[in-house]
């Protein structure tokens, strides 16, 4: 007799392992958006009416992230960038559902649930009341700690309140998002410039652990001649003072110099203003770290784009601003952003007139009144989950300036190091889901669907009324469409394809399903065909190298 | 033939036989398919090309979730692939010429094996052809991957396809009745009524369990437990060893029915039938001095894909009711063999019936069901015979009988074949078993099996010039 295994390919079993989408890898937050998106699309599997399957969806999306609605607006969903959908028939709109969600729970004012009922006797502070500082209070708050957020400002949400302008993010939709942390019993002191109004010391004798989300709220300046004086911006200062809708003379030509979000979004307001805008970037659209979509929405504003142009002087009359003499430039090697670094060329000065300049090229913490605590100034060194000293924590710009996602997410992993640390608990894992990623999913096997289109007002209105927003909720219609888009990468989402195909019946159909569980595998039925892993669409089954 | 359309006059002009039925196809009829594979895109081609013929505009939904271009299991429909000369003929004359890229090899002749010794045996008439055919895309990834492959079941979706048929790529997990309609439900998306469902499910899939749920008084059939698997040999190897042969083997190994190699492209494709195929059986198969023979240096490589597909081997009861018809595997197929072949003969006659003789359970009974019964009976038949090589296969002295009878045919043209031809036709199922088993009661086959039987077992040397290749029987034996 020969060996036994005579068939080598039958050294090959099945096994059911979740795997980590590309999307959760993707997002900072690490929200499992397969997770909620499926509680919607598998709702008829599960058993849930559509209402109990979308509180379920942002009871679990809000584990994650406070502000669905306001995130679903302005956050640029590196989430899709990599979705398995792409090439197919287009990547899931997750913003857009995100969106829907959230303006669905605001309607319905949603509280968020408390984890924990048990009170901590622990006091919690937090400087800062942006997107890092809140979604750390936040988590915070659900598991039962008194928290109080110091903001110097006069309303809470940092750059989502100050930097952002109402055609891409209603206040009201803020506001609302914010008051839900506050119901937590959150108390968020406004106008408290902590170093000002309250020592730091009286802070840290009052709090046990403290939570630093001061944002970066200095702009660099550009370095050149004639910077300094009357006419001269920086992108935070002027987008403060136009969302606080206070007045700003910018005259008719306006430069705006940088091709960040904050450089888009002056220019875009600026345009609201009336002013003719042009845009200054020393690199080309394809280095532009700005979100693509709101350069394409600032094209079709007629902001103009002057790309390869550097600003060496800027010259006036008087004390106000007559031009900018830039410099051509080009592209040299890659930096270490992994950009490639513009050099200039040599005799390409021109001058360009205008009466105002916005520089939003780069920002960093202010330490002003906040010495003590960072008595170097320098950008501060943290854990993984923020941690700076034994009771300090820090997150969001305060680190790296970064979009409110990656705020956000500093929010709540601090939180998470905190509350494990005070309460004794395992340190909380690196990420959310399992670890492996999803090698093979088969896009093929699911019918082809149009992607969403987001409605939005028509162009020739976005400066007629420049506060309205420009991109609209979606139906509930297209919501559930698009769920249903989702291919489930790594998750079973019940399709059935392994237990009709399996020869010998491996494959058992739970008289109670879970999502993500909807079948039992019994191996010791296998005959090792692997037909089932082949035919399993979204990559949840896989093949276990031994047999069991 | 009454049109369905057709205005009352006309329904009373026909002949008080042939009764109306009031179940029936009309324009813009809704007919849905549960499967792709050969029955159900044979069913679409016909009932499309025959509602054509009437001037009769449905619409057909083929349910495939499968694309069958896949390599290995996913996208493969379990069976030898072998579409044996009389479906070759058929199709060709129906206009269906299957193409090279889909022909993996085309088969001549097979090779008997046996522990007495080989015998070749050609094709009995000379410009017949068996097509060996993949099911799928070919075996999955080993070495490089050969190029123009176009699976059977592929290439008749599209012709499907090609004719209107739609292809939705969902997988159906309920039919229910509502409103005198049976009605499709797919796991995701609104379920669809239709005017007719026709299930082409085969036997490999639960897709059944819903039918037999409806409660019309359908069984699924019965199945049995086979064996395939796929080895790389290449191209110029398997031109050495394996030929254009399909390769048949009539071994002492208890519960093995029927066991073959047949060779296609890079690849060549072993079957085991039987009524109790698992791994010891395998085993031993596979380490039978014949079976080693026929690969290089005596050594069976490593397979790079194999499956235990079920067969049917009863037949479905009750494949049909009020809109409802079973075809295919999923009602009633040839024993062992031909199995494609089946599946376009109740394809064909359930399109048929559907076009012009109605939809209901009493045009199905009428019409459908006599081609059924016809290759239930014949399968009666078949496993009568395979019973008879059973004991062939058992008794020496037979083995040996068989062997000498087959081997003379084959040496001597002209001479009635009367073996070759019954044994060609048993392991390729290109005639009804019913037809073979009749050959055998002539009295030239009796006589001449009888001579052999003494002539065989006397002097056995005397073999020695025929086509076979006696083997030292003893050394190899029991």
């Amino acid at each position: 007799m020969t060996e036994t295994n005579i068939y080598d390919d039958s050294l090959v079993y099945p096994e059911q392992l979740e795997k980590r989408p590309p999307c959760q890898a993707n997002c900072p937050i690490g929200t499992d958006i397969r997770g909620w998106v499926g509680l919607i699309a598998q709702r008829k599997k599960l058993g849930y009416t559509r209402n109990e399957a979308y509180l379920r969806a942002w009871e679990h999306l809000t584990e994650f992230n406070p502000f669905p609605a306001t995130t679903g607006r302005v956050c640029p969903h590196p989430c899709t960038v990599e979705c398995n959908r792409t090439e197919k028939d287009g990547p899931i709109a997750v913003n857009a559902l995100e969106r829907f969600l959230g303006d669905w729970a605001i309607k319905k004012e949603l509280p968020t649930p408390k984890l924990e009922s048990d009170t901590k006797h622990e006091s919690i502070g937090v400087i800062g009341a942006g997107p890092a500082g809140l979604s750390f209070a936040y988590q915070m708050a659900r598991r039962n700690y008194q928290v109080i957020v110091y903001e110097k400002a006069s309303e809470p949400g940092g750059m989502l309140r100050y930097g952002i302008p109402g055609y891409r993010l209603p206040k009201d939709t803020l506001h609302a998002e914010i008051q839900r942390i506050v119901d937590l019993g959150v108390e968020i002191k406004l106008n408290a410039t902590v170093g000002e109004s309250v020592s730091v010391d009286q802070i840290r004798s009052r709090h046990d652990v403290l939570f630093l989300g001061i944002g970066a709220q200095l702009s660099r300046q550009l370095g050149v001649p004639g910077e300094d004086g009357g006419g001269c911006w920086t992108g935070t200062d002027y987008l403060s003072c136009v969302n606080r809708g206070q007045p700003a003379d910018l005259g008719q030509r306006v430069a705006v110099v940088g091709g960040g979000n904050t450089a888009i979004d002056a220019a875009r307001a600026a345009r609201r203003s009336g002013a003719d805008v042009t845009v200054l970037y020393r690199r080309t659209r394809d280095e532009m770290p700005a979100i693509g979509s709101e350069v394409d929405d600032a094209m079709a504003e007629d902001v103009r784009f002057e790309f390869l142009v550097a600003p060496i002087r800027i010259e006036r009359r008087d004390e106000s601003i007559r031009s900018v003499v830039i410099q051509r430039m080009e592209l040299g090697p890659p930096d270490t952003s992994g950009r490639r670094s513009p050099r200039p060329i040599e005799g390409s000065e021109a001058e360009i007139p205008f009466d105002s300049v916005i520089v939003a090229i780069s920002q960093v913490p202010d330490w002003q009144h906040l010495g003590g605590l960072n008595p170097s100034g320098d950008r501060l060194k943290t854990t993984q989950s923020g941690q700076v000293a034994n009771t300090l924590w820090a997150g969001g710009d305060t680190l790296n300036p970064g979009i409110a996602g990656l705020a956000i997410a500093q929010g709540r992993k601090a939180a998470l190091d905190v509350h494990a640390r005070l309460r004794g608990l395992p340190q909380p894992e690196d990420g959310d889901g399992s670890a492996t990623p999803v090698a093979r999913v088969k896009p093929d096997y699911y019918e082809h669907q149009d992607p969403l289109a987001v409605p939005s007002r028509a162009v020739g209105t976005w400066l007629s009324e420049p506060d309205r927003e420009i991109h609209q909720t979606i139906s509930e219609r297209a919501f559930l469409e698009e769920t249903s888009r989702c291919l489930s990468c790594g998750r079973c989402f019940g399709c059935e394809h392994c237990w009709t195909y399996c020869n010998p019946g491996g494959f058992t159909r739970l008289e109670e399903v879970q999502p993500g569980t909807y079948f039992s595998l019994s191996i010791e039925m296998c005959e090792g065909c692997r037909k089932c892993v082949e035919v399993c669409p979204c990559g949840f089954l896989s093949v276990q190298p031994q047999p069991v | 033939m009454p049109r369905p359309s057709a205005s009352i006059e006309d329904r009373l002009a026909v002949g008080l036989s042939e009764r109306f039925d009031p179940v029936a196809l009309e324009n813009g009829s809704r007919v849905g398919v549960i499967g792709g594979g050969p029955a159900g895109s044979f069913f679409s081609l016909f009932l499309l090309k025959m509602a054509e013929t009437i001037g009769l505009d449905v619409d057909i939904d083929i349910y495939e979730p499968r694309h069958f271009v896949h390599k290995g299991p996913a996208g493969c429909n379990h069976c030898g692939g072998i579409v044996s000369e009389f479906l070759v003929q058929l199709l060709a004359a129906e206009g269906f010429r299957l193409p090279p890229e889909v022909v993996q090899r085309g088969i001549d002749s097979y090779m008997l094996h046996m522990d007495v010794g080989t015998v070749r045996i050609d094709t009995p008439l000379q410009e017949k052809r068996i097509a060996a055919v993949y099911r799928g895309n070919g075996p999955r990834d080993a070495g490089p991957a050969p190029t123009h492959v176009v699976g059977f079941d592929r290439h008749l979706q599209d012709l499907a396809v090609s004719r209107g048929a739609k292809i939705r790529r969902q997988l159906v997990n309920q039919v229910s009745w509502e409103e005198d309609r049976p009605h499709v439900q797919c796991s995701t998306g609104p379920s669809e009524v239709y005017d007719l469902v026709a299930v082409a499910a085969g036997i490999n899939s639960n897709v059944l369990q819903p039918i037999e749920g409806l409660e019309f008084g359908y069984r699924i059939p019965e199945a049995a437990r086979t064996f395939i698997c796929e080895f790389h040999l290449g191209e110029a190897t398997i031109r050495e060893h394996l030929g254009t042969s399909m390769h048949l083997f009539l071994l002492d190994i208890p519960h093995l029915e029927c066991a073959a190699i047949i060779p296609k492209g890079d690849f060549v494709t072993l079957c085991l039938l039987g009524d109790k195929i698992d791994d010891s059986l395998v085993t031993t198969f596979l380490d039978a001095p014949e079976v080693r023979a026929c690969f290089p240096k005596a050594m069976v490589p490593r397979t790079v894909c194999h499956c235990f597909p079920r067969i049917n081997v009863k037949a479905a009861v009750r494949p049909f009711t009020d809109r409802i018809v079973l075809i295919g595997d999923s009602g009633v197929a040839r024993l062992y063999k031909d199995g494609i072949g089946s599946a376009y003969r109740t394809a064909k006659a359930a399109a048929r019936t559907a076009v012009f003789h109605g939809i209901s359970d009493e045009a199905f009974a009428k019409h459908y069901w006599p081609t059924c019964r016809q290759i239930d009976v014949d399968n009666s038949i078949g496993r009568f015979m395979f019973t008879v090589s059973h004991v062939i296969q058992k008794t020496r002295p037979t083995r040996r009988a068989l062997f000498r009878m087959t081997a003379t045919e084959q040496t001597r043209t002209g001479n009635r074949r009367h073996m070759s031809s019954v044994l060609w036709d048993l392991f390729t199922g290109s005639a009804p078993y019913r037809e073979i088993l009749l050959r055998t009661f002539r009295p030239a086959f009796v006589a001449r099996l009888g001579w052999n039987l003494v002539a065989g077992n006397v002097a056995p040397g005397s073999l020695a010039s025929a086509n076979g290749q006696p083997t030292n029987g003893d050394a190899n034996g029991h």
